[in-house]
């Protein structure tokens, strides 16, 4: 590379690092600063050290170990409930999607809903009074469940991320089943393979990466859900739906209390760190 | 095989239950918008006796209390403002990276990988940082965290995009004489147009339906229409009027899903793309 080309493509990247490091190292180092300080609003400019007092507290809170809990529970049901109706759908689906492409636009609609409104239609639908959907319970059962209840509440947002989100896992397996070399098939028919052999011994291996990215960007996305939880429940229904995110909001807006908010999104942090390990050995592996 | 009638049949069922359920929120809500109050208090049930559009209406009779029109021009102004500058930052630095292999190394895996790391983490710094320069409740800076959050998409994409783009043409225009300024702005951004559109539409997308940082950052003046249309229910109190509630969502659903469905054939595409090379 020239001197000149070295130069212009420096000048290319300067203001995207420039904003990374305003928007994104500066707040890094402001939240590893303050998770090992004393720290309040009157002495934001000047926090006093004063170890991990922060992460203690932080550990010793069962609320976070709670919300911690929650999140994981609900990435954990979420992401392999989205997978295997995507992947279903996708597979079952797709003599018609093939033929009917345009069709494939009936399942990007509900990605495209923000995740805050489709809480708030579901603070509608689920209404017991004017809610569409305890209308019919009562109609056709007699009686109605009683849904953002704590015992309820888990189910029922489980629920409502994966009828929005099961579209993402079957556009993205659909691709990759569309994506098997008609050869490989042609092949197997020829050799008189039944088809659920076939799914079993070719389809199935074949989509395998894929599978699995699709799991861990479900994974991903669903622990760190806050938009649609907060929006129904909140940290109500006995703050059983608090998740991760919700509970660094809280801490920080609710009680004010900076440390702590900051020590549980470094543990967060880490914790992604670990899960993006993870991810990257398995990718390279696979490679 | 030979697809046999029967299941075939099955398969069309199966299509229009999914896309029904999959749906529903957007169907329901679309009727309960749709219906007069007296319809609403008396059956929540699926058929509209009456159809009728006062509720949209009422959205825009009831501005003193609830600003329907300035949630969402606050929405267009910062998703639309974070949409372009995370392309306009992106463009450049994809390029860069794909063809001198700058920053390759360090910046873009920096960048893809913030994709999987919940954002909330800096968001409480960043609620600081904007009250000491006073950005808290602008646009402005609502805008800048939006393309914070678009930028890990936008930049694979683009840099994919790149990728493929043969290095014919530009090597042409550097034997004209061209520098590496003239032949990114008069060579490369002509041939990258498709996927800096289907980038910008995407970036725009996922600003509008940002909450999080809407609810955490704005509290008047630059409030988006995902967190104003939470304030139409606490507004509301106990009494909540579901028939604009409603009709509230749907018109803030509009924007990004009619721009979506505009776009589908790209935005799908790239939406997958996006996810898989990330």
């Amino acid at each position: 590379m020239q001197a000149a080309d070295r130069r212009d493509s420096i000048v290319l990247i300067a203001p995207v690092t420039a904003f990374l490091l305003v928007m994104l190292a500066l707040p890094l180092a402001i939240d590893l600063l303050y998770s090992v300080s004393q720290v309040s609003f009157e002495n934001l400019r000047a926090p006093t050290l004063q170890g991990f007092g922060n992460f203690l507290k932080v550990l010793h809170d069962g609320a976070f170990w709670s919300a911690m809990g929650f999140s994981l529970r609900f990435a954990l049901v979420t992401a392999v409930a989205e997978l295997l109706l995507g992947l279903f759908l996708a597979i079952f689906l797709a003599p018609i999607l093939a033929r009917w492409s345009f069709l494939i636009a009936i399942f990007l609609l509900p990605m495209m809903v923000a995740p805050a409104l489709v809480g708030l239609m579901y603070r509608l639908i689920l209404h017991e009074f004017v809610g569409v959907l305890p209308y019919y319970f009562v109609l056709w059962t007699g009686d109605s469940p009683a849904f953002l209840d704590p015992q309820n509440a888990f189910w029922t947002l489980a629920v409502i991320e994966v009828l929005q989100w099961t579209p993402f896992a079957l556009l993205i397996l659909y691709s990759s089943y569309g994506a098997i070399p008609g050869e490989i098939r042609e092949a197997a028919a020829v050799d008189g393979i039944r088809a659920l052999a076939q799914l079993r011994y070719i389809d199935f291996p074949w989509m395998m990466p894929t599978i699995l990215l699709t799991f861990f960007i479900r994974f991903i996305d669903s622990f760190r859900v806050f938009d649609n939880v907060y929006v129904l429940t909140g940290s109500g229904a006995g703050g059983s739906t608090t998740t991760i995110s919700i509970y660094i909001y809280e801490a920080f807006f609710k009680q004010n209390d900076i440390g702590q908010a900051v020590a549980a999104s470094i543990v967060l942090l880490l914790l992604s760190f670990v899960v993006l390990v993870v991810l990257l050995r398995f990718a390279r592996a696979r490679r | 095989m030979k697809p046999s009638p029967l299941m075939m049949a099955v398969r069309w069922l199966v299509l229009v239950v999914a896309a029904l359920v999959l749906n529903f929120p957007i169907i329901s809500t679309l009727i309960t918008s749709l219906k007069s109050d007296s319809e609403i208090a008396s059956s929540a049930s699926l058929i509209i006796q009456q159809p009728t559009l006062e509720n949209y209406r009422a959205i825009f009779a009831m501005s003193d209390r609830f600003d329907m029109l300035h949630y969402l021009a606050n929405s267009f102004i910062s998703a639309g403002f974070g949409a372009v500058l995370s392309i306009v930052l992106a463009f450049p630095a994809a390029y860069a990276m794909v063809r001198f292999g700058t920053g390759e190394r360090w910046l873009l895996p920096i960048v893809t990988n913030l994709r999987a790391i919940p954002l909330i983490i800096f968001s409480i710094p960043l609620y600081l940082i904007y009250q000491q320069v006073h950005l808290l409740d602008t646009r402005f800076g609502l805008g800048l965290i939006l393309c914070l959050i678009n930028l890990p998409l936008v930049l694979i994409l683009i840099a994919n995009a790149l990728r493929d783009m043969p290095k014919e043409i530009e090597e042409a225009a550097r034997v004209d004489g061209l520098g590496t300024m003239a032949i990114l702005t008069r060579v490369v951004f002509p041939l990258a147009k498709p996927a800096l559109a289907s980038s910008l539409i995407l970036s725009f997308i996922y600003s509008w339906n940002e909450f999080l940082f809407g609810l955490m950052l704005t509290t008047r003046a630059a409030v988006p229409v995902t967190v104003g249309a939470s304030f139409f229910f606490s507004a509301s109190g106990g009494d909540v009027r579901w028939g604009i509630a409603a009709a509230v969502m749907i018109v803030g659903t509009l924007p990004p899903l009619f721009v979506g469905l505009a776009a589908y054939k790209h935005i799908g595409r790239s939406m997958m793309a996006g996810a898989v090379k990330g």
